[in-house]
């Protein structure tokens, strides 16, 4: 009952939160989506030694560069330190230049299931529904939960990739990063695939120029190392001791990535800050206006007897209540919007990120804000005679 | 029942310069009694009023709540003061629009911490002795200017207080409704309280105990 009068008080001061809130949620949950894309990938080229063969071609992503043939993957597992190489096949699904080199590009991955995948940060990829590849798995996918939702593919579902039918078998979590867009095959049907798409390559292996069998068609190679050895030393030693290599040292990658991004991450500072302050202005504003318009209740109140403490935790009660209403509405109604946004404007990308740590910290932010405007404002209030403020209200 | 000795009350007017409203009045009032002050607008029956009821203070003289001498109290014994001793009725009614016609009445309650069944029981006899018991639920918006006065004195009386201040209680009412609340003022006075009207309207005056007229800042007979 006490908190329907509240919110009969406060229903466009709640309304205004919930606006106020719900911008500053949707803003930090854009910030946390890009962070968390830019955490991924980090975390990705830390846990492994990406290897390309030197020069141009096809591969794409982390394994961009020319061929790297099966005789230097085998070097590549001779020197000291390292403890498994996994060839690989990167290769864009759409290898249309508008396309290359942005953050929604979809990639084929290919991987050599026979060996471990080396990444210590991703031993294995969550599996939402089927399964993950297997070694032998011929014409069939495993795909990112953001490729799957744009297509709409499920377990069961077929897709055709360079004319070929491929079952999917597997989709993938949501990563929040790069797999999100990836189909995953067998490293065979990707080298199928690369012939498909590369007419130079058709040319060169028809003509028989140079002497290729399928194991050499790789665009790089995942590397890890022993435990208790340095990657990068590793990487160095890589780069000495085989050559016509393209060696990425995990720390070079890393920093070239955050350097890349940089500028998505003084966006992300920008936007973070401008959800901070038009946020919190509206927020406090609101709250702060619907005590001043009260103002001759608070006088009424004063008259029948109510001291300035009684009205303090009167109004630090009911903007408690009010924040936290608010504060829960407006996440409640950006996570409305995002779903809104990625469902039907975004083609299945997500683009918000909705964390516990951002939504507990928006929720406490409008508490703390909204309560501390609400006293400020009632501690001017109340400085007032009650006549006066019977006066002021009236 | 209250007391109040050299009163003196002024205001600075926008160009500055000093405005006084109140000279050093006097006033006594016992319980039973009626007191009734008249004067032309502007003259400070309001500013009397407010300054009695601890509404806002006054630049010198002193006032007594039976035997408290209240004006000398801190702002929280000021407010706790109101409550105990105190009931107000205002020209424009000053209802809380958010709360229904009975949560209103009931507000008095709230802060002298009188509350549960028994007061409730008190507001509702109230409102249904002057004639809004079927109005408990109603917002003041959804009620006439006559029901919303009726609500505000069932509020003023609910914690049953020694003094009552009326500041222009027919103000904003026809003759009927305004006979109805000056009927219940007079009641009020019956009963053994004391009450203090300040009304322009000639009759107000009816059966008063006693008739004050304001002007130049000081109460002379009428």
């Amino acid at each position: 009952m006490r908190r329907l009068q509240v919110l009969r008080g406060y229903l466009f001061t709640v309304l205004g939160i919930v606006i106020g809130v719900a911008g500053l949620v949707a803003l930090g949950a854009m910030s946390e989506r890009i962070v968390r894309f830019i955490e991924g990938g980090d975390r990705f080229v830390l846990g492994q030694i990406s290897v390309a063969g030197r020069g141009m071609g096809m591969g794409t992503g982390f394994t961009a560069g020319g061929i790297l043939p099966a005789a230097t993957i085998r070097a590549i597992s001779e020197v000291p330190g390292v403890q498994g190489v996994q060839a690989q096949i990167m290769l864009p699904l759409d290898p249309s230049t508008s396309q290359f080199m942005t953050v929604t590009q979809e990639l084929v991955l290919g991987t050599d299931l026979s060996v471990p995948t080396p990444n210590r940060h991703y031993r294995t990829l969550p599996v939402r529904s089927g399964r993950f590849l297997q070694q032998g798995d011929r014409k069939v996918a495993v795909v990112g939960a953001s490729f799957a939702a744009s297509r709409g593919l499920s377990v069961g579902s077929h897709i055709t990739l360079e004319d070929e039918d491929y079952e999917v078998v597997g989709v993938l979590d949501r990563m929040l990063t790069a797999p999100d867009r990836f189909v995953m095959v067998s490293i065979d049907d990707a080298r199928a695939q690369w012939v498909a798409k590369d007419r130079l390559l058709r040319t060169v292996l028809a003509s028989g120029a140079m002497a290729l069998t399928a194991s050499d068609l790789n665009t790089g190679a995942a590397v890890g190392w022993r435990d208790g050895d340095d990657p990068d030393a590793v990487a160095l030693r890589i780069k000495e001791r085989v050559p016509g290599v393209n060696v990425q040292l995990p720390s070079e990658l890393s920093r070239l990535m955050r350097s890349s991004t940089a500028f998505f991450s003084a966006l992300l500072v920008g936007i973070g800050s401008l959800a901070f302050v038009i946020g919190g202005l509206s927020l406090a504003n609101t709250m702060a206006a619907a005590v001043f318009e009260r103002i001759r209740d608070f006088g009424v109140k004063r008259a029948l007897g109510a001291t300035d403490l009684q009205l303090g935790g009167e109004v630090l009660a009911e903007s408690l209540a009010v924040t936290m209403l608010g504060g829960l509405g407006g996440i409640a109604l950006a996570r409305s919007l995002g779903w809104f946004i990625d469902r039907y404007l975004a083609q299945s990308q997500q683009l918000f990120y909705f964390s516990p740590r951002l939504l507990g910290g928006a929720l406490a932010f409008s508490i703390l804000l909204g309560t501390a405007a609400a006293i400020y404002a009632t501690a001017r209030v109340v400085s007032l005679s009650p006549a006066e403020a019977i006066r002021r209200g009236a | 029942m209250l007391r109040a000795a050299g009163l003196v009350k002024s205001y600075r007017a926008p160009t500055g310069k000093p405005i006084r409203v109140l000279a050093g009045v006097d006033l006594a009032v016992k319980g039973g009694e009626l007191v009734v002050v008249t004067g032309p607008s502007g003259s400070g029956k309001s500013t009397l009023l407010n300054v009695l009821g601890l509404l806002e203070d006054g630049d010198g003289g002193e006032i007594w709540f039976e035997d408290t001498r209240v004006s000398a109290l801190s702002r929280a014994a000021k407010s706790r003061a109101r409550g105990r001793y105190v009931g107000f009725l205002f020209q424009s009614f000053l209802l809380l629009p958010s709360l229904t016609a009975l949560e209103n009445v009931l507000l008095a309650a709230r802060y002298v911490r009188r509350s549960g069944g028994a007061t409730r029981r008190r507001a509702i006899e109230l409102m249904q002795a002057v004639g809004v018991g079927d109005r408990m639920d109603h917002f003041p918006a959804q009620l006439s200017g006559g029901e919303q006065q009726r609500v505000a004195f069932c509020r003023a009386v609910l914690n049953d207080p020694p003094l009552l201040l009326a500041d222009e209680p027919t103000g904003n009412l026809d003759d009927a409704n305004g006979a109805v609340i000056l009927d219940a003022l007079r009641g009020r006075a019956r009963a053994g309280g004391a009450v203090v009207v300040v009304s322009h309207r000639p009759e107000a005056a009816v059966g008063a105990s006693a008739l004050y007229h304001l002007r130049g800042g000081a109460l002379a007979p009428a």
